[in-house]
């Protein structure tokens, strides 16, 4: 099967976080408060080199930056 | 003499054989017509293993509808409407985002999914206002990532669209 996301190098997973974003943003005020909540992720990685830490990032951005890679790349 | 021996308990022993009971009541009649839904979100059980009637599901491959003893498969679900018929005889729906549903040869129907609310949780002015948006997404000079995240968003709206009206 030939799936649009996939043709453009997204994952599934990254299809499935789109599609459950939009849904939570089409939904009335008060669910929609209380939905959008679980789209947030506060996670944050840094890499540790000769017992010194790296710079702090967030898992967020760095997952956008790879896919934008694949993306460009495919 | 031994022989003979053994050929009188045959004969003894086959009587007793002819009585033990030929009609033997089987599990059969006992199977249920239901069909034992669990929907699942990651925060929530929305149905925990309760018997419904009939469930029908958006799956990749054509819109199906699940009743008790169906054959065992999994499907991709695109996002769309799950209906679910209940024993009382009425029937609830929600929009599901995409996930997968598996029937189990048991007569278990799991749907998994990433998010999944009743129609009645929806605004159609949200949904409006996102086609416009997405529409213009698409059409524009953003990145391929942009436009191909655009696109999922469409197809999610018109869907939540046709099911709203």
């Amino acid at each position: 099967m030939a799936f649009a996301w996939k043709a453009s190098g997204l994952t599934y997973n990254k299809y499935l976080s789109v599609a459950a974003r939009v849904v939570r943003r089409s939904l009335k005020d008060d669910k929609r408060l209380a939905a959008e909540k679980r789209g947030e992720m506060e996670l944050r990685f840094a890499k540790w080199n000769n017992g010194k830490q790296g710079e702090m990032k967030s898992v967020a951005d760095a997952n956008a930056a790879s896919i934008a890679e694949s993306t460009l790349s495919s | 003499m031994n022989s003979i021996r053994i050929a009188r308990t045959a004969l003894r022993a086959r009587p007793a054989a002819i009585k033990t009971p030929l009609m033997r009541r089987g599990y059969a009649e006992a199977v249920s017509d239901k069909i034992k839904l669990s929907l699942a979100l990651p925060h929530q059980s929305v149905y925990k293993s309760q018997d419904v009637v009939q469930v029908n599901i958006p799956a990749e491959s054509g819109e199906m509808g699940v009743l008790a003893n169906h054959v065992p498969s999994i499907e991709q679900l695109k996002p769309g409407l799950v209906e679910i018929i209940e024993e009382s005889g009425g029937s609830k729906q929600f929009f599901l985002s995409g996930g997968f549903a598996t029937v189990q040869p048991n007569s278990h129907l799991s749907i998994n999914a990433v998010e999944g609310f009743p129609l009645e949780d929806f605004s159609i002015e949200a949904v409006r206002s996102q086609i416009a948006e997405a529409t213009k997404i698409v059409g524009g000079s953003g990145s391929e990532q942009d436009i191909a995240e655009a696109k999922i968003e469409l197809e999610v709206l018109e869907s939540l669209q046709a099911a709203l009206k």
